[in-house]
This record gives structure tokens, sequence and C-alpha cells, in this order.
């Protein structure tokens, strides 16, 4: 019996191999679950120590001299801890005098002299705790006396100075460290200033409290000369892209402006708390349920894993099962089962270690897939991450008498439901029994049975008003009666204030973002690369010997890592924060990224080993600022120190993690309720890279993946599901239930729209009277930026080509879901409508071409935003309009059955 | 209540008024200031009455926040400073002064501009003083629309007031080392130069190797006069 089990065991353990079921396939990822939490940022000295790149170390040294110069200068002993506070405060003062002078080094020598202050005076010191506690005295020093301000000028005269013709000359590629000397002095103090200031305003430091508060406000309101310091920086990653400016160190320039932006707007308790306040005020019930609270309390799906795992729980259920099924839908139950079993395992595994209340037990969690639904928003439960989560008026202040156990038993999240599922429900159901609609009554039951009446109150319990559907009704009765509507007073929102400065330039800012981190992606090829994010790692002179040459590459992975990083970051708290500032500022901000190729990016950036991505170690712990500097210094001309890094206690990489989570969410929230992007997924082949993604045995980050698996699903096909009922499953157990969403099993495809350009039309339409009516300057200026349609046929030519060789995987296993039969009558004219969705979006075979969409390929589109505007035609288009007319307009067939 | 005396003082200088009755009316105890600028003319007050008293001009009145009676000298200083530029006017121009220079060590860039740059020294006098009345006299940092009277400001804007002060000084620096006779005459008038420096370094706004114009600190004669 047991050989015989085994044997099966070992074909089970086979056919997963072969299974098309990837995250099931590697066995080696099943360890334990992440312990990465996700936060606003990760630790301070982390955060300061990627400001730096491995190979900046020389410049260290650099700081002290200057120092040391300067102080003899003063003719002072080069010990700034020797000097009483007052002597400190002179020092300073003369130093930030010294910057404003015109002679270059010798204004460069004073900001040095500030840099070191500000990196805490490493030489000095014995040990980090030391230098950290120097570098917030100092930075309380340096920022009562102005030298934030001081640098922004510094920092403008170095802008200004990359504008001077002598600088462009110098090939992209050719661009070193050397060229942004000065600048990255500049911007690292910037950085240490606002990261500290931020960091002690974290902890709540009661020194730093006012200081604190004043440099928030500074941060949020204009410089001297009018601009923000946040749009300043987008600028410089702009006139970067745009080739301008080759030396400006991208790295820096991001983590400065992403720490800025998180200051100024804050992270995610003020979103939290914001959204609560926007919504008490438009009388709204406060959101209770936390993402991230309750993905803590979740475990991440394993895939199962070896065959003694099979072996040792064999259910004798699964055996019965199977005896009635078909051989060929064998993988399906059994990977349910080993689903459990698996949990279970883990389970087991992780009661000793305890993680808060995740570690729940398996048979709670097995008892998850058979136990009835058990509504929470219902049960007495007041553990914050479920109590009352629908803000329905309920009893629920019970005291906390159930053990967190119990939490993990039901479903993590409470139902919500739409206005509109609910509308499409009744009117679906007095169709079908008293035969006529009511367009516009949410409520009237008259003449349906008691069954409905049922649903309906218990769909109405579930109902979820958001922010957004407030915001948008109001503008819709504002474009109704725009004289009789009042508008409230626009309050100056951090948020707002940040709005109103980047809508001129939004667009272009987006794709800049967007550039760099298409070029800083771990699967980008640089080949072809218009910009050199690298500029700021690469040294003049290249390694000559192994151990430094491998310390380099190591260096830029590490600053790659470190791009994606912020500008992810950066991203998602923008989109954040203008959602619940006003939605359509969110909308037309992620139009934009779309527009910009943001959808593919993204999935692009998936498409590799991402359990690799998310545990490589690109990083040498002793040469992280201040280990490189501080106590006995490493033998540097040794192999062994490059693999230190093997020795960290964690078997992650925070910032990949933070960067693979940030990418998701932002994905999510492009994607959320947009039927037309959610095709986009399903026409650029995402599912096979999400479900890769699922492998990194992280609960959020999973939980992200899981619901753009869940939007897609019905669009994946029969044999997609079939095959994949493991991740159904997550998804069932994981992803909050929408009540009448059927989005599993849907068979709604004939009834969606399939002119996708229609719905973004009538999007940008509402952003666009949104922008013009509050914000009609803005909105004009950015419009007159976009050089319109010119070169929108070559782009779209580039982009098909290039479509074709983007991604190794695409041309062959098309077939995997939905064309590959069993799909029912509409598969042809489906598939046939994919092709022609692909079409659409200029890819004929996966995903377009590498590069960003630039501002003038919008129109390829089909709205550019400028699509009431006056279309320029090209002058070879003008010559030859007739070919057009006739090869697209009088002899293309199209198939109206199939629309 | 004044009426029972038949006239109401009224301090302000009327069109027509002789250079010889500009600004002179009795002066007014503090309490009994009842204008949005009763600080400022407090200090003006002092001022007229004995320029050369700079400790008496310079000591705070109790009750009376710090921040503002910084403020409300510095706004004062720059407005005298506007006298100092005007006679520079006559000597110093771009094409004999074309840096800004205290002493030749340093030339000192011109942060009035979006990008600091180097101006001509009268240039750079005009910029500073003009960049200063318009931070100083900005509703953003220091409102005075918030109550009638400034009751207090803000901790951010009061470390601005550090580089208004820093960059300001420079004008006495370059007239003093460049154009000594201008910076005499005006110095023995006002005691501005004088005061400035008390002032700074009373309330540590500056270090004081920067401040490089000999001021015999405690000494109420103007320095030019007992160096000339």
């Amino acid at each position: 019996m047991r050989g015989c089990l085994l044997a099966v065991a070992m074909k089970a353990g086979k056919r997963l191999q072969a299974c098309q079921d990837t995250h099931d396939a590697d066995a080696n990822c099943d360890g334990p679950d992440l312990d990465f939490v996700y936060a606003d940022v990760d630790g301070y000295q982390n955060e300061i120590a990627e400001l730096y790149s491995y190979t900046e170390f020389s410049e260290f040294q650099m700081n002290v001299k200057a120092f040391e110069d300067q102080m003899e200068l003063y003719d002072l002993p080069p010990n700034w801890q020797k000097q009483d506070p007052a002597a400190q405060r002179g020092i300073v003062m003369k130093l930030v005098d010294q910057l404003e002078v015109s002679d270059r080094a010798f204004r460069m020598q004073a900001a040095r002299c500030i840099l070191y202050l500000a990196q805490g005076c490493w030489a000095e010191v014995q040990s980090d705790e030391e230098q950290h506690q120097i570098t917030r005295d100092n930075v309380l020093v340096l920022h009562k006396l102005g030298v934030f301000a001081s640098f922004i000028d510094l920092l403008n005269m170095e802008i200004e100075s990359a504008c001077s013709p002598d600088i462009v000359a110098v090939k992209i590629t050719n661009v070193t460290l050397v060229d942004s000397t000065d600048i990255r002095v500049i911007l690292s103090v910037l950085y240490i200033i606002t990261e500290t200031i931020r960091d002690e305003r974290e902890r709540g430091s009661e020194d730093y409290k006012e200081l604190a508060e004043s440099f928030v406000q500074d941060i949020n309101s204009p410089l001297p000369d009018g601009e923000l310091l946040a749009v300043k920086l987008l600028g410089m990653i702009t006139r970067f892209c745009s080739g301008a400016a080759p030396q400006f160190p991208m790295k820096k320039v991001v983590l400065l402006l992403w720490k800025v932006s998180l200051l100024g707007l804050g992270g995610m308790d003020v979103l939290k708390n914001l959204k609560n306040e926007y919504r008490l005020k438009v009388g709204l019930e406060p959101i209770t349920e936390d993402t991230l609270e309750v993905t803590k309390c979740m475990r991440a799906s394993s895939p199962p894993a070896t065959a003694t795992d099979i072996l040792e729980n064999q259910y004798p259920k699964r055996n019965f099962k199977r005896s009635l099924m078909k051989q060929r839908f064998l993988d399906e139950p059994e990977q349910i089962d080993m689903e459990m079993s698996g949990n279970e395992g883990q389970n087991n595994a992780n009661n000793g270690s305890g993680n808060g209340g995740g570690s729940g037990n398996g048979e709670e969690e097995l008892s998850q897939y058979y136990r009835p639904y058990d509504d929470p928003s219902s049960s007495a439960s007041s553990t914050t991450s479920t109590a009352n989560p629908n803000n329905q008026p309920s009893s629920t202040q019970a005291p906390a008498a159930v053990p967190p156990i119990q939490i993990t038993a039901r479903l993590p999240w409470t139902p919500k439901v739409r206005q509109k599922d609910i509308d499409q429900f009744l009117d679906i159901s007095r169709n079908k029994f008293i035969g006529y609609s009511l367009i516009g009554d949410h409520e009237s039951l008259a003449g349906l049975p008691q069954p409905i009446h049922e649903g309906f109150k218990t769909l109405q319990r579930h109902m979820y008003l958001s922010l957004a559907d407030v915001q948008i009704k109001k503008e819709e009765d504002i474009a109704r009666n725009p004289i009789s509507t009042h508008e409230d007073e626009i309050k100056l929102t951090p948020a707002e204030v940040l709005y109103q400065a980047i809508l001129p330039n939004l667009p272009q800012y987006m794709i800049a973002l967007l550039k760099v981190l298409l070029a800083a992606s771990p699967t980008s090829k640089s080949k072809t690369e218009s910009i050199n994010i690298m500029a700021d790692v690469l040294p003049k002179k290249m390694p000559l010997t192994a151990t430094q040459s491998t310390k380099l590459t190591v260096d830029m992975g590490r600053h790659k890592e470190i791009i994606v990083k912020a500008v992810s970051a950066i991203i998602l708290l923008y989109l954040k924060h203008f959602k619940i500032n006003h939605v359509y500022q969110f909308e037309f901000m992620s139009q934009h990224l779309v527009f910009a190729n943001c959808i593919p990016l993204v999935l692009k950036f998936f498409n590799q080993t991402i359990t690799e991505y998310v545990n490589t170690k690109n990083s040498i712990p002793l040469l992280d600022f201040p280990s490189c500097v501080i106590g006995e210094q490493p033998d540097l001309s040794g192999d062994s120190f490059v693999y230190g890094g093997e020795m960290s206690d964690k078997p992650y990489s925070w910032r990949n993690v933070f960067s693979c989570i940030n990418l998701l969410r932002i994905l999510n929230k492009l994607i959320k309720w947009k039927h037309s992007r959610v095709m986009m997924l399903v026409v650029f082949k995402s599912a096979p890279i999400l479900k890769k993604t699922l492998k990194v045995r992280h609960a959020m980050m999973q939980l992200y993946v899981l619901k753009l698996l869940k939007m897609q699903t019905k669009y994946l096909g029969r044999q997609w599901r079939k095959s994949n009922m493991k991740t159904m499953s997550a998804i069932y157990s994981k992803v909050r239930h929408r009540l009448n969403d059927d989005w599993a099993f849907g068979n709604d495809l004939e009834s969606r729209p399939w002119d996708f350009q229609a719905e973004e039309c009538t999007l940008r339409a509402c952003v666009d009277r949104f922008n013009l009516r509050r914000y009609p300057e803005a909105t004009q200026k950015c419009g007159n930026n976009g050089t319109a349609a010119q070169n929108a046929e070559n782009a779209q030519q580039s982009n098909m080509m290039a479509g074709n060789n983007g991604m190794g995987n695409n041309g062959s296993d098309v077939n995997g879901y939905g064309n590959s039969g069993g799909n029912g009558g509409n598969n042809g004219g489906h598939s046939q409508q994919q092709q022609q969705q692909l079409n659409d979006y200029g890819v004929e075979g996966g995903f377009p071409s590498d590069e960003i969409l630039t501002h003038s390929d919008f129109a390829f589109f089909g709205h550019s935003g400028w699509w009431d505007r006056k279309v320029e035609l090209t002058d070879y288009f003008k010559a030859n309009y007739a070919v057009w007319l006739e090869e697209e307009v009088y002899n293309s067939q199209t198939d109206w059955d199939a629309l | 209540m004044k009426m029972a005396d038949g006239s109401t003082i009224l301090r302000r200088n009327r069109p027509g008024t002789k250079s010889k009755d500009f600004c002179r009316w009795p002066d007014e105890p503090l309490e009994e200031m009842d204008s949005t600028l009763a600080v400022q003319q407090y200090i003006q007050q002092l001022i007229k009455r004995d320029p050369s008293n700079v400790e008496l001009i310079l000591t705070m009145p109790e009750a009376q926040d710090e921040g503002v009676w910084k403020y409300e000298h510095l706004r004062q200083f720059c407005m005298e400073l506007n006298g100092l530029a005007v006679r520079l006017q006559k000597e110093c121009s771009p094409s004999t002064c074309t840096q800004m220079t205290a002493t030749d060590q340093w030339i000192f860039l011109c942060a009035a501009h979006k990008t600091p740059k180097e101006c001509p020294a009268i240039d750079y006098t005009r910029h500073t003083l003009d960049g200063a009345a318009c931070l100083l006299n900005s509703n953003k940092y220091f409102p005075s629309s918030v109550s009638s009277h400034r009751v207090s400001i803000k901790e951010s804007s009061v470390t601005k007031l550090g580089s208004v002060c820093r960059r300001v000084y420079r004008i006495f620096s370059h007239a003093y080392f460049h154009h000594r006779r201008i910076f005499d005459e005006f110095e023995t008038e006002t005691y501005l130069c004088h005061r400035f420096t008390h002032f700074v370094t009373k309330y540590s706004l500056m270090s004081k190797e920067n401040l490089i114009v000999p001021i015999n600190v405690g000494e109420n004669a103007a320095p030019g006069e007992s160096e000339a």
C-alpha cells in the first residue's frame, strides 16, 4: 500500500512539474512566508545608506578634507564635537555665507563641509549610533540657519548651468560619476536633511516637532521662484529624459523627490486619516478595514510541494473523488487538497514562531473551504481590522471576546456591493417579475417576491459608497446645473497644491517617471536606451580586477533597484493622494500613465524570475554608509567582503519586495473598474506572469496579484479556470467579494462593449471638463504643450514591429487560454476581437515596444486629450491620402457580426 | 478725548509738509499706540529721538514677542538702507563696481534671482533690498491680516530673517570698503551699521567673523569717524 501511494505521489509530482499551473511547479520556493512588513519606507539607516553608491566611496574622504581645510581657514581645530553650540552655529553661518560666493570651488568646499556635518562628522565617531546622533543634532542647526534654502539656490544654479551648451556636448553614454560631483553633494545634503526630519517626525521627537511642522509647510508651498520643490525635481527628471542633462544623478533626484513628496503629502497613516476625514465631511461613514492590517493576519498561499507532503496528507476523500472523475480533470481537486495539506504542514512549522494573528492553525484554515459564509459585518467582532468595514450602523461595539484565530476562519474582507450592482439586480428582477423597468428608482420593491426583497436587503446592507462616487456625482451635478450648483471651496491641501503645480506638465512628468522606471527595470534591454541612468554609478576608470568588477556589478544592480523603489513609491503616493483629494485628479494622472504604456511596463517588470528578484542581495553591508567609514576598515582588496550580503539576516530584499508591492498596487489602481484596461491585462497576456508572481510568499503581495487575476478571470476562458483552480480558490478566500459579481464564471462577455476607446474617451471628457472648470489656465497650457499627432504613424509602426519581438513567450503560448477549444460558441469571435484589440493597442503579439509612448504618440490611442482640437496631418499623409482612403476605408472589411 | 484739547494729533505726513516738520509729532508711549503698526512706530520714535542710542533702540519692551521685534527691526533696517542705496548710486555704478565685493577676496552672488548670479554691486544692493522688502512684506511668511497687530511670527519665518541679514549686511561692507566717504557720512547721521551690527550680534543672526566692518561695540561713536 505504501509503495503504491509513493508511486502515486511521484506521478503527481511529475505531473505537477508539467502542469500549466506554473506556480505549483517550482517546489523549491516553498519556504516560510516572508516576514516583510509593508511600510512607507525602510529603516532610516537603510534609507540613508541607499543614497550613496559604492563607487562614491572615495568622495567621503573629500568631505572630511573639505571640513579640515575649512577649519584651518578659521583657525580652529578640525573637530566638530569640541566646538560649543554657539561656535558651531557660527561656523555654519560662515559656511552659509560662503555658499553665496561666486567662486565655484570655494562655494563647493563650503557645500562639502556642510555635507560632512550632515553626515554626522563620521570621522570623529566610533559607532553608527554616535554618527546618527550627530546627524540629527546637526540637521537641527543646519535647518534653523537656513541651509536647506541655500542649497536649493545652489541646486538652481546647477540646473541652470546644466543648460549651457558646452556640457550637452558630452555623449550620453560617456557620462560618469565625475560629471555630477557637485550636484550630488547638493542633492545629498537636501536628502539627508529631508530624510532626517521625516524620520524624527515619525518618531515624534520633541525637539524636532516645531521644525518638522515648519519644514513640511515649506515643502508644500512654492519656493521663492514660485516653483514647488517637487515640481523642480520632476522638471529635472524630464530634462534628464529629454537628453538635455545626462549628468543629473537620477537616483538621488528620485530619492529626494520621493522623500519630499512623502513628507509633504504624508504616508499611509495620513492617507488613512485624510480619507476618513473627507468621507465624514461628505456624510459617509469612516472606513475601518485597513488593507495592511488585514493582510498582516493573512497567510500566503503556499504552493505545495514535495511528494512527501502529499504522501503524508492523503485524504481518503480525494481518492474517492478521483474515482468519480474523468482522468483529465485529475489535477484540480488534487491541487486543492494539496494546498490544504500544504497549509497545514506550513502551519505546523509556523506555530512555533507565532507571528501575530496570522498563524491560525491548520484546521481553521482547512475549514475555510467548507464553512458556510460567515458574514463578518454581522458577527460581533471589535478587532479593528474587520469591525464594521462597510460603515453600516451596527451593534459591533461588543468587547473583543473573539480570539484572533477565528478571524482566519472566515473571509478576511466584508463583501461590498455598488449602487450600480443593486440597480442592475433590481432591474433584472423587475423585468423578470413585473415586466418593465423603473429607471432611476433604487428602492421600490413593489410586486417583487419575498426572496428578492431579502436579496435586496442583503445587498443594501453591504452597499459601499466610495468617496469617488460622491465626487463624481458632484461633478455631474455641476455639469448639469453649472450656475445653481455650488462648488465647495477648494481647500489648498498639499495634494491640491501639488496637483495644480504639476497639471500643466503632468503628461511629460509621467512619461519621464516611467522612462526612468523602464530604464531601471531588470528586464529592460539597455541597448537602445535614450537615457543612461547609470551615469551616477559608473566611475571614470572602469574596474580592473575581478573583485572590483563584481563590486561594480552589485553596485549597478543595487542602483537600479533603488531607482525602481523610489519611482514606484512616488507614483503610488501621488495616485493615492490624488484619489482621495479628487477622483478626477487621480483619473487624469492614471490616464496619462496608461497612455504612456505603464500597464505593459509593469507587466514586463514582473516577467522575470520574480522570486529571484525578491531574494536578490545586491548589497554589500560593509560598504554601506556609515559602516564604510566608521571603525575598522574592511580589507577592500579581498574577495570576501563582496559576498558579505549573504550574511544579512533577512532572506529577502526589503526594497525589492517593496517595489513589487508598489508596482502591483499601481497596476490595481490603474485597472480597477476600468473595463478597457482589464482587457489590456488580457491582451498583454498577464495571467502567466502574474501567476509566477504568486510564488513570492507574502500575503499582501499575493493579494494584489490575486486581485489582478480576479479582474480578468472571466476573460481567460474556461480552460484556464479549469487548470488554475487553486488560484481561483485563493482568489475566493483572499480577495474581497463583490456580492453579485460573477467574476469567475461570468458569461456576459457578449454584452460588454468592445469599444474601449469610447470608454476612455468618456472618462477623458469628464476629466477634461473637470480640469477646464477648476484650472482653466493650467489646462490650456497643458493642451498647448502637445505637439499633436505628427509622429503618430511612425510610433504605431514601430510599436507594432517591436511588439513582435517584444517578449519571448508571446508568440507560442497564445493558445494558453481563450482559443483552446471548449470555449463554446463565442470562441471564434472572441479571438478575432482579441486580435483586433491587439491591433488597437498597436501590438500584434503582446507587448508594445520597450519605449514609453511619448507625448506626441498619444494620438495613436485615439484619445489624445486634444481629440476635440484640430488634428494636423503630415505632409506625407496629405500627399497620399487617396491611397489611405482606398486601403483603410473602402477595402477594409468589417465583420459587423463579430462586433 | 483729544477733542477736549481742541486738536487731535495726526501722526501723519500730510501732502505739503515741510521737510523740517517731517515726522515731527510728539512721542507716544507704546501702550497707547493703537495703530496696526505700533511696534514699528515705537522703533521709529526711538530712532528719531536719538539714533546713536543703539542700546535703547534695541531694548525690547516687556511683553513683546521676540520674533515680531526682530522682524520689525529688520524691516526698519531695510527701509533705512534705501537711504544708503540712494547715496551709493551717485558713486557706485555697474561700470565702477562690476561685482559685489567687500574685501576683494570674495565675490558674492545676488540671491534675488531664480538662479543666483553675479550682479554689479549697485544692482546687488537694489535687488537685495527689493527682495528683502518682498519677503518681509509677504503675506505668506509674515501675515498681517490674521489680527490687527502682529502678535507672533511663525518659527519657520523667523529663520528667514537670518538670510536677509546676511545678504543685506554685504551692502554695508561694500560701502565701507569701496565707498568709504559715503559710508561715513551716512553712518554719522544714522548709526545704521552700528545698530545693525548690534542687532545681529544680540540675536545671533550672523556669525561674528562675518561682521567685517569694524565697529567698536559698546561705543556710541560711529567707527568711521574715529578711524578716518
